[in-house]
């Protein structure tokens, strides 16, 4: 029991890391970036690069990868979603094609092979008779230490409550005065940081490979579809119940229906509440 | 005008000469960017380049074209309908994995094109050629069954595991695949009654899955005395895992990525202590004379990638120069019948230090294997009982070390290492 | 319905063009047209349902699988003739995406999306947990009937698929209930003002587009021979579907086939020049760029490109 309490919290950390910078565009700026999946995959692959083919420091390695995805989000936005121009169904294809087409260009640079991180914080240690590695630890940490800054730049920040007004109303927003471009450009920025922080986490975690960009981007729709637009703590709980029902699968059912019991429980929610456990939009 | 006209008839004479020379195609189906493609490619081009280098085949030179598959079974279909269609292939040389091979089996069967697969190892496609020998005439296999290499690895489940190491129980980590599937079903039902190991459990999990952690602890929990694992997909994950959380428990099985020397590389050094079995020859694997001279040229040719040919790069090194000189004696490859019968019969023996190394040659139809007694046609020759004096073993058993080498440490015919636990379980 | 001369001139010299194909192009470019159909029917299908009402199908191949699946296992393991598989493929397609996806049509956009997005992955876990021995699990099953041989045989039944297919859709778009579909996808609120139930339409574009997905999936998997679940349930099949009809031309019936047939030569075409991944690369770049400078598709440059010019030589 204490097991799958700890072995639940921690991949719950690791889900929320990655859900949640999807679900801010998906808030702020309603839009399905499906090309999300692909800031984990680069930032991973950059990390890799950085760390462990060029053999610098962690820490830079980390810096590198959050980079990248902050700039990949800009470029992003400037080149595609400002060039189409509120098409918002335009832009889910677009992005959908620039993750494939990012995959493609991964394979040709890294070859097809799947690579194994080293783990950032190396090391196990046993909490009540549970080995836990360093690095999932980390990565938990770091997700509730970013979910809280996160939350609290949303809150307390002037340009935290423009993104708010933004998501609610860009018309409303706009007459008083805040600039949605600016907005949306910074929530790019700051989703993309997200994913490839998330990434490097993931990568750590799991492997790295092309294809890697699918997994996180389903868990994040799973966390949207369950949790609905909204809050911070929304995609935080949601990550949770998440994690810790695939624990729960694993460890007393059966392994091999972690993957469908994710899908049940999307199911279950668009049946019984559409618009999602903590979603404030009606549809 | 005399000197026109002698250059008309030299330009006519050099259009019909090109014309006349009439040339071998071999098409390469798999995929361009895994290492696995590219060994079995790799070993082809230099076959190939040996046997023009003395002349071609029957007078001819050999040229080769590629098709990429990137491993997606679709475009598996459509590459293999580009050999056939548009290149007119002679042969196929085949370094696809089994699902997409599976893909374009109906097209070989349509065809009737010959062709060699040296990585896919599935069993059902060795079951077609027994039940519709007719239209599975142009399909070799060699390299040795999935089956085989199971049915090997129970002896060592008594040689090793239960003789040496003392261990009576394992649980099964397996993924829920048609492959883990298959294999789970083969140690099941024999490694108990053949090595006395017993089975406690048999924990199924998905292929995408992220944390091994409740896993590895549901394995803990059996009481075992050691996991088997069954990986060809995302294994390094699993594997990975197993190093980084440290399992209190030895692992051992089948993990296809740590087939490849690049296999330290990729992990980053996280790989030490994981042991799988592997088709012959792996890595760490002591080489004949040939099969060394064969790196030798591979090393100085390639600088990319793997950096050593995988076992199916061997594989279609030989293999090719068997299928040209089946279609030498078969007259060309466009009779199946003739070739398919040339083929079988091809086999060659390498020695090392005066014993029967490695040979590459193929089950015939009927010829009945003593140990599973049932047949291989058209299969790779392997043998499943020391001494080992028919063909090599149907796999090897290869750990990896901590410090990053890696030896063959079963059968003991070919071990170059001892078994050991990691460092990390004190036993 | 409004047929005048013309449009049976034009679906008549399309005809003709097909059935002359075999005579004037080699066997390798037919296979890749028999290819380049199978992607149109899908194409349409999904057109049917996302281009004309707007509502965005990212689990597409979750359809056409099950018409496959369906068909395979029954001429597989259960001997069923071809016949009678392929129409009862048809009807299963129909009903299992009714039973699953209908409660989705409440749900709008993006939502919609991303549902069928989780259903495809669904299918993809369930395929190979559920009844492996039928299924044949994560390796698929090979060995199954094909109802022709031969790149030519391929090509006649394909096409003569694809245009029936396409004449089908086109005569139904040209009907009332093909314009209200229409309408529901430009405004959903004022369809339903107007009185006519937005659900009944949908649940009619739904039924058309499985109609054609399980028929189209039966037939591609006949055609292929083999089935697995990677080369079916797979995000990159549902990306070709949707990019062939929105690059070809979305809510008409020629662009998704335009489509199809440019995607598919395209990527079948840099083979010679671009052996490896970089084919994927250029393909994806191409599609990409094509796309944001014309989100309408193909068939609209076409349009106002024919109309320009008929309006500068007026």
């Amino acid at each position: 029991m204490i097991q799958i309490l700890i072995q639940g919290l921690l991949l719950s950390g690791l889900y929320a890391l990655i859900a949640v910078g999807f679900t801010l565009i998906f808030s702020v700026g309603r839009i399905l970036n499906l090309a999300y999946g692909a800031y984990l995959m680069l930032g991973g692959y950059m990390y890799f690069w950085i760390s462990q083919s060029m053999g610098m420091p962690k820490l830079f390695g980390v810096v590198m990868a959050l980079a990248l995805g902050v700039a990949l989000g800009i470029l992003k936005y400037q080149l595609i979603v400002k060039t189409l121009r509120g098409d918002h169904v335009a832009v889910e294809i677009s992005t959908l094609i620039l993750a494939v087409v990012l995959q493609a260009g991964v394979v040709l640079v890294f070859g097809d092979s799947s690579k194994i991180l080293l783990p950032i914080i190396p090391g196990v240690v046993y909490i009540a008779g549970v080995p836990v590695t360093y690095n999932i630890l980390a990565a938990t940490l770091a997700s509730w230490v970013i979910l809280g800054g996160l939350y609290l730049f949303i809150k307390n920040t002037h340009t935290g409550r423009a993104m708010q007004a933004v998501s609610m109303d860009t018309k409303g927003a706009a007459i008083s005065g805040i600039v949605p471009d600016h907005i949306n450009m910074i929530t790019w920025a700051i989703s993309g940081g997200l994913g490839a922080l998330g990434g490097v986490f993931f990568a750590s975690y799991t492997q790295l490979a092309p294809s890697m960009w699918v997994a996180p981007l389903i868990i994040s729709v799973a966390v949207v579809i369950v949790g609905g637009i909204g809050s911070i703590i929304g995609t935080l709980i949601v990550a949770h119940i998440v994690g810790f029902m695939e624990v729960s699968v694993v460890s007393l059912l059966s392994p091999e229906l972690r993957g469908v019991f994710t899908m049940l429980l999307i199911i279950l929610v668009l049946v019984m509440r559409p618009q999602g456990l903590f979603g404030r939009e009606e549809l | 005008m005399k000197l026109v006209k002698g250059m008309g008839v030299g330009l006519l004479s050099a259009l019909m000469a090109t014309t006349a020379l009439a040339e071998i195609k071999v098409g390469f189906i798999g995929s361009l960017s895994s290492d696995t493609g590219l060994s079995t490619l790799r070993g082809a081009e230099m076959a190939i380049e040996e046997l023009n280098a003395q002349g071609g085949v029957m007078g001819e030179k050999i040229t080769l074209v590629t098709a990429d598959t990137g491993e997606d079974v679709t475009e598996g279909v459509k590459a293999y309908e580009y050999l056939a269609e548009t290149e007119e292939v002679d042969f196929i040389i085949s370094g696809s994995i089994d699902d997409v091979s599976l893909g374009w089996l109906p097209r070989m069967q349509e065809f009737q094109i010959p062709t060699l697969d040296t990585w896919t190892s599935y069993i059902g496609i060795i079951d077609m050629v027994i039940e519709d020998p007719d239209t599975m005439a142009p399909y070799f296999m060699n390299i040795a069954s999935d089956e085989a290499l199971a049915t090997l690895y129970i002896n060592f489940g008594a040689d090793v595991l239960k003789a040496k190491m003392g261990w009576d129980s394992v649980v099964v980590l397996a993924e829920d695949t048609a492959f883990g599937g298959a294999i789970t079903g083969l140690v099941t039902d024999a490694l108990a009654p053949v090595a006395g190991i017993e089975v406690k459990d048999v924990i199924t999990y998905d292929v995408n899955t992220v944390d091994f952690g409740p896993i590895f602890s549901k394995a803990q929990a059996s009481g075992a005395d050691f996991i088997y694992q069954v990986s060809s997909v995302n294994s390094q994950v699993m594997s990975s895992q197993y190093v980084k959380l440290q399992v209190p428990m030895a692992m051992t099985g089948v993990n296809v990525s740590a087939l490849g020397m690049e296999y330290w590389e990729d992990t980053g050094g996280a790989g030490g202590g994981i042991s799988t079995l592997s088709p012959v020859p792996s890595v760490g694997f002591e080489l004949d004379p040939v099969s060394a001279k064969f790196v030798e040229d591979y090393q100085a040719k390639y600088t990319s990638r793997p950096s050593i040919p995988h076992f199916n790069g061997f594989n279609a090194y030989h293999g090719l120069k068997q299928a040209m000189a089946a279609a030498a004696e078969a007259g060309g490859f466009k009779d199946v019948k003739a070739w398919n019968a040339a083929m079988l019969k091809q086999d060659l023996k390498l020695e090392k230090d005066g014993k029967l190394w490695l040979r590459y040659g193929f089950w015939q139809h009927g010829e009945v294997e003593p140990v599973t007694g049932r047949t291989y046609p058209q299969n790779a020759r392997f043998d499943l009982s020391a001494p080992y004096d028919d063909a090599q073993p149907s796999m090897v058993v290869i750990q990896w070390k901590e410090d990053g080498t890696v030896g063959v440490v079963y059968p003991f015919e070919y071990a170059n290492t001892e078994f050991e636990l990691p460092s990390w379980i004190k036993k | 319905m409004g047929l005048r001369w013309y449009h049976f001139a034009a679906w008549g010299a399309f005809i003709l063009g097909l059935m002359a194909l075999p005579e004037l192009v080699s066997k390798g470019t037919l296979r890749t047209i028999i290819f380049a159909n199978y992607l149109a029917i899908f194409a349409i299908s999904w057109d049917l349902l996302s281009g004309r009402t707007g509502y965005i199908s990212f689990g597409h191949p979750f359809l056409i699988g099950i018409g496959a699946y369906t068909s395979a296992i029954l001429t597989k393991r259960f001997g069923f003739d071809v016949e009678l598989a392929i129409p009862i493929a048809v009807v299963v397609t129909m009903l299992g995406g009714l039973v699953v996806l209908l409660p989705a049509l409440r749900i709008k956009g993006s939502y919609f999306a991303l549902v069928t997005l989780a259903f495809m992955e669904l299918m993809y876990q369930l395929v190979q947990v559920i009844r492996p021995d039928l299924t044949g699990g994560t390796r698929g099953m090979s060995g199954i009937q094909t109802l022709t041989r031969g790149a030519v045989n391929g090509f006649y039944l394909s096409s003569v698929l694809m245009v029936i297919v396409a004449i089908a859709a086109w005569l139904l778009m040209r009907t009332r209930l093909g314009t209200a579909l229409t309408a529901v996808g430009l405004n959903e609120s004022a369809v339903e003002g107007s009185g006519l139930s937005t659900t009944k339409l949908k649940m009619v574009a739904f039924l058309a587009s499985a109609f054609v997905a399980g028929l189209g999936g039966a037939f591609y998997v006949h055609y292929l021979g083999s089935i697995a679940p990677r080369a079916l349930f797979d995000i990159n099949f549902v990306f070709t579907i949707i990019v062939a009809v929105l690059i070809g031309g979305a809510s008409t019936i020629i662009g998704p086939i335009i489509g199809a047939f440019f995607l598919t030569f395209l990527l079948e075409y840099l083979r010679p020049w671009l052996p490896g991944a970089e084919r994927y690369f250029i393909y994806g770049g191409i599609a990409l760029l094509l796309y944001m400078y014309q989100p309408k598709g193909i068939y609209y440059m076409l349009q106002s490109g024919w109309a320009r010019l008929k309006g500068s030589t007026s």
